[in-house]
């Protein structure tokens, strides 16, 4: 059968009815923009698709959360992009800075794109090169709530290990932005009024997503593994331990938020299940993964000063550490690999 | 999988048994789940299996699940569908029962391409004559266009070799998702020799 999608490729007015409000998808969509500093305020997408498209030196920042964003031919533009449920899709893109966190990261047919990521599950690349990757690192007030609405958590976040379609032999078509890169030299802040209202923070400490070494070389060989269990106060006392350990020069390497069954918690807990098993089924545990030397006693004497009260599991030795990560990451990986 | 009221389960259930007295086991119905990357095969497959769909991975090689449904054993081979890896997919041609394609009716910007591989899926050899269920899926999103729209453009009333159904749906919702596969579970046996 022949395909006549040509005319129909060319979009048009088209109203769509949510609720019982019409919303026009042009309000959905950023298209053939040269030069122009453009976005939307927290609240103005509320999780509808977004179609970025044709734009040129432009900056781009979509601060709140959407189903899905597809950025078609875009040249040397720097773009923001909160929470999205679904998939981010590149193609044909060229020399752009982003900062985006999403479910899914696709891209196809890019050159030099160099993006501070959130990614939920492994990111993807097609025919591209020159691809860079970071840490997402960034703060506004709304985004903690817009990351809930997109329903991704802040400790799912893979985005040093990208599966690469179209390998090269002998050469690689992404690698790892530079530690110190400093986000607001890829991404600056807004310039206009109106987005300006948004109170963004690009310091590390601030970042809603926790900075993690992912991929990057270790410092140390000794790791230790903390998990805290599902409760009011997960998130809060997961970052105080964060903000804890690195301030004591400590590394974070990995986080992950995953549900844990009863053989699970045996092979990762082993001689301490049995009291951490009527845990599990309060919610999904949230794992920390910290490196450097020391890091086992560091923890330790931490979870003991700070967190008395709270059921929370660390190593117990530097040998014991790298079997507990390991236990954890295999049940992790297949509980959320599909 | 196809989320049926009890009566449905009922009945799927006291055929099986049935069968199983008989000892005659529940046809296996072999599917081949196809369409571009980022269409939602997968999480089309997860829902078919009522399994979490929050939480899913762009497909690096194939997923296969199965599931029962109406009376019959459904074998969902998910393939991967970037376009580098598109070639790989006459690997599973063979025996092939029914062809779902999904299409992501929302990305515009692909329609042709996707238009294109569907023609060629249906100018293959190797699954010629088999019924063909295509999803235009993800009517959840804005820019979605509807189902009539998109079956003109592809052209499929000029099909002739072969049954075949278009179905909205949003596989993410589940919605015109059991429609669907109650064309499938008609047309199980209609491959045209």
């Amino acid at each position: 059968c022949k395909c006549y999608f040509n005319k129909l490729s060319q979009g048009g007015r088209v109203e769509s009815a949510v609720g019982n409000i019409i919303i026009d998808p042009k309000d959905y969509t950023f298209s053939g923009l040269k030069g122009e500093t453009v976005g939307r305020l927290p609240g103005k997408v509320a999780g509808q698709q977004f179609v970025i498209q044709d734009c040129e030196n432009c900056s781009i920042y979509i601060f709140d959360h959407s189903a899905t964003i597809t950025i078609d031919d875009c040249i040397n533009c720097q773009i923001f992009l909160g929470p999205i449920k679904g998939s981010v899709f590149f193609r044909d893109c060229k020399d752009c800075k982003c900062i985006v966190a999403c479910q899914q990261f696709r891209t196809r047919d890019c050159r030099r794109l160099e993006v501070f990521l959130c990614c939920a599950t492994q990111p993807v690349i097609e025919s591209s090169t020159g691809m860079k990757f970071g840490c997402f690192q960034y703060y506004y007030p709304e985004l903690a709530l817009q990351f809930k609405d997109a329903g991704l958590s802040i400790f799912n976040n893979t985005w040093s290990n990208i599966h690469d379609f179209t390998p090269l032999s002998g050469e690689n078509n992404w690698g790892l932005l530079p530690e110190n890169a400093v986000v607001q030299d890829y991404v600056p802040l807004p310039s206009s009024e109106e987005l300006k209202a948004v109170r963004v923070s690009t310091d590390a400490m601030r970042s809603i997503i926790p900075i993690t070494r992912g991929r990057r070389q270790r410092s140390s060989d000794e790791s230790c593994l903390v998990v805290f269990f599902a409760g009011d106060y997960t998130t809060a006392n997961a970052r105080k331990l964060i903000d804890e350990m690195t301030g004591k020069g400590f590394q974070l390497v990995q986080t992950k938020e995953v549900s844990m069954k009863a053989e699970d918690a045996q092979r990762v807990f082993q001689q301490c299940a049995s009291e951490f098993i009527p845990l599990l089924e309060k919610g999904p545990v949230v794992a920390l993964e910290f490196n450097g030397d020391g890091a086992v006693e560091g923890c330790q004497s931490i979870v003991t000063d700070v967190f008395s009260g709270t059921k929370v599991f660390v190593s117990e030795s530097k040998a014991s550490a790298s079997q507990d990560v390991d236990n954890f990451y295999n049940f992790a990986d297949m509980q959320m690999g599909m | 999988m196809c989320p049926t009221p009890w009566k449905y389960r009922l009945l799927e259930g006291l055929l099986s048994i049935l069968r199983k007295l008989k000892s005659t086991p529940d046809q296996e119905v072999r599917i081949l789940l196809l369409g571009l990357d980022n269409a939602g095969k997968t999480t089309l497959l997860k829902q078919l299996a009522s399994e979490d769909i929050s939480h899913i991975t762009p497909t690096q090689g194939f997923n296969i699940k199965s599931v029962q449904s109406q009376g019959f054993k459904l074998n969902v081979w998910d393939i991967g569908g970037q376009r580098k890896i598109r070639p790989y997919w006459r690997n599973y041609f063979e025996n092939t029962d029914i062809l779902i394609y999904v299409i992501d009716s929302a990305d515009r910007k692909r329609f042709e391409e996707t238009g294109q591989e569907l023609a060629e899926l249906l100018d293959e050899e190797k699954l010629s004559g088999v019924p063909v269920l295509i999803f235009a899926n993800k009517q959840d999103l804005l820019t979605a266009a509807p189902a009539s729209e998109i079956a003109e453009g592809l052209n499929l009333h000029t099909i002739r070799d072969r049954v075949w159904q278009i179905q909205s749906c949003s596989a993410l919702s589940g919605e015109g998702v059991q429609d669907g596969m109650n064309w499938v579970c008609k047309n199980v046996n209609a491959k045209k020799k």
